[in-house]
């Protein structure tokens, strides 16, 4: 039986006063998209660290790809690519140069399929291919960076904020990377970030860490069951139409401005609130189906005074 | 351990520092040279004023020997110092550069990346003794100095070699301090302690115990009535080289990786 790619329990890092990943227990399949997020300072790169070796955990145990991680088992670091916070490189060498050094390192062969050709092309990178690094932009070394990760088609990737310092089009690029390595190739990519509307649409299974503990995690696709949304509505007399949603069954909530509806049933079918209100003889000036975003469902796991208004998602 | 070897090899070469190494190198067989041409003629020594009158004070001799001698203290000295900064560049760039990370996690081994710089550091540390042993020897021709002899000048340059080979070793802690410093700031404040701990423990008699005192007794900077350090002392150095070594290898290895 082929082992998890990942395989966490119960592991933990403690910094005399400070915890920084406290009790995470997690387990990322083969293929998986797995996301972490988390706010800054959450314990994410920690645990990234402690995924490939560069920290001792303080209890608990890390397998990744088979290999136990801890007690210095090296054997999964051929086919695991990754990249780990900010972007580097020797400024000195070339981008070519920084990717051939790579290429040594990682024991790939200089001669037939060129790895440093070919990732340099995938990651557009041809144009300053004989740049030196000092020179890239935050963008070009963050795809120097990748290309890093890449270069020797890994079954695992594990990657730390891997979409900093790219525009908009990068970011959608690097999106789109990813996904064709995972659903083409099979590639495994564990990443952490706090965008949560960002790695929605690329991860299949959400962990959400906070304080250093995995708080929720989700599948991606479920995501939705646990936004919050509501009615929102606006009467020229809020009171009497409050009065005609309670006579037929409804639980109106009294908010700043009009009134709020959380039913089941009227989420389904809001046309039958405005039925009943302009039967009822309150009609209703405005009606709106508000849905809590990703962020904001992000904030309320993490830090539920923090979460901001719902936002809206179309006039009924 | 190949591949991290050619890796170091290709950062090196693609720096500025094997350059600025090598001209302080000549620099230093210049002005060893200079110090010879001088006392040769003391008449010449005036005229020089103040270089003359310090060259006088060398108590080097102006022939083969004394030239060969003053060029074994200059690697004694000024070799700790770029010595020390080469193995400080090696190791702390890395973190300065923030591609430590880098190498943590590949099928090349932590020990063989360490290893290879160490490799790297000693090349280099033995081209620049060849290069002021070579220059040395230019300039010598060129001033024609006196007291020529094969045997003697081949023992002149060993000699010179072994005292780079110790200043070399006594290197290795400051790759441990980049490492741990995580960049040049800490590694080039404990060099700087180091060579003033040297001259001071030197200058008190105790230069045979302290490792980075050793390659300047070595080399006769403390003049002919002063004892070579001995077995102790050359002991001392190797032990001090094999334990920075370990250490550093040891914290790549083993160290929390936090940053």
């Amino acid at each position: 039986m082929t082992a998890p790619a990942i395989e966490i329990a119960r592991l933990s890092k403690r910094y005399r006063d400070l915890t920084a990943v406290d009790d995470v227990t997690l387990r990322v399949e083969r293929g998986q998209i797995y996301a972490l997020l988390g706010l800054n300072g959450a314990g994410k790169t920690t645990l990234i660290r402690m995924l490939l070796g560069m920290i001792a955990p303080t209890a608990g145990a890390v397998r990744v790809l088979g290999a136990d991680v801890p007690s210095g088992d090296r054997a999964a670091w051929a086919k695991v690519g990754y990249l780990v916070e900010a972007a580097a490189a020797y400024p000195e060498l070339t981008v070519r140069e920084n990717l051939d050094v790579v290429r040594r390192l990682r024991r790939l062969p200089g001669t037939g399929v060129d790895p440093v050709g070919d990732i340099i092309d995938r990651l557009a990178l041809a144009p300053y291919a004989d740049r030196r690094a000092r020179t890239l932009s935050l963008g070009n070394l963050q795809r120097l960076a990748l290309a890093k990760a890449l270069i020797h088609a890994p079954a695992l990737l594990i990657l730390d904020e891997p979409v900093n310092g790219l525009d908009p089009a990068g970011v959608a690029e690097i999106r789109a990377l990813l996904a064709s390595l995972a659903h083409r190739h099979g590639t495994t990519v564990f990443l952490s970030s706090h965008l949560l509307a960002e790695v929605a649409r690329l991860a299949t299974r959400v962990g959400i860490l906070h304080h250093g503990r995995l708080v929720g995690e989700h599948d991606a696709d479920h995501l939705d069951r646990h936004r919050r949304r509501h009615l929102r509505l606006a009467t020229r007399d809020d009171d009497a139409a409050r009065a005609v949603l309670r006579a037929h069954g409804y639980h109106p909530e009294p908010a700043p401005t009009g009134l709020l509806l959380a039913d089941p049933r009227a989420l389904a079918e809001p046309e039958q609130v405005a039925a009943v209100l302009v039967h009822g003889g309150a009609p209703p000036a405005e009606l709106h189906l508000e849905e809590e975003d990703l962020e904001a469902f992000f904030l309320r796991t993490v830090a539920p005074d923090a979460a901001p208004e719902l936002t809206e998602a179309g006039d009924a | 351990m190949r591949e991290a070897w050619w890796a170091e090899l290709l950062k090196v070469r693609r720096s500025r520092l094997p350059w600025i190494t090598g001209l302080a190198f000549a620099i230093a067989a210049l002005v060893c040279g200079m110090f010879m041409f001088i006392l040769a003629d003391p008449a010449r020594a005036r005229a020089f004023g103040l270089i003359g009158g310090k060259a006088q004070l060398s108590g080097a001799s102006a022939d083969w020997p004394g030239y060969l001698a003053l060029l074994a203290q200059a690697v004694a000295v000024g070799g700790l110092g770029i010595y020390g900064l080469v193995a400080i560049w090696l190791f702390g760039r890395e973190f300065s550069d923030r591609t430590a990370i880098d190498l943590l996690a590949l099928p090349t081994s932590r020990t063989a990346v360490v290893a290879a710089k160490f490799a790297i550091a000693a090349l280099w540390a033995l081209l620049l003794a060849l290069l002021l042993a070579g220059l040395g020897l230019l300039i010598g021709a060129l001033l024609d100095l006196p007291a020529w002899s094969a045997p003697g000048v081949a023992a002149g340059v060993g000699h010179l070699l072994a005292t780079a080979g110790l200043a070399a070793v006594t290197t290795t802690p400051l790759a441990l301090a980049a490492s741990i410093g995580r960049g040049y700031l800490a590694a080039v404040g404990v060099l700087f302690a180091v060579i003033f701990a040297a001259q001071v423990i030197a200058a008190l008699g105790y230069g045979a115990v302290f490792p980075w005192s050793v390659p300047g007794l070595y080399a006769g900077i403390a003049g002919p009535d002063q004892d070579p350090p001995g077995i102790l002392g050359v002991g001392l150095v190797a032990a001090t080289g094999a334990a920075g070594a370990v250490a550093t290898a040891w914290w790549w290895n083993r160290a929390d990786h936090a940053r």
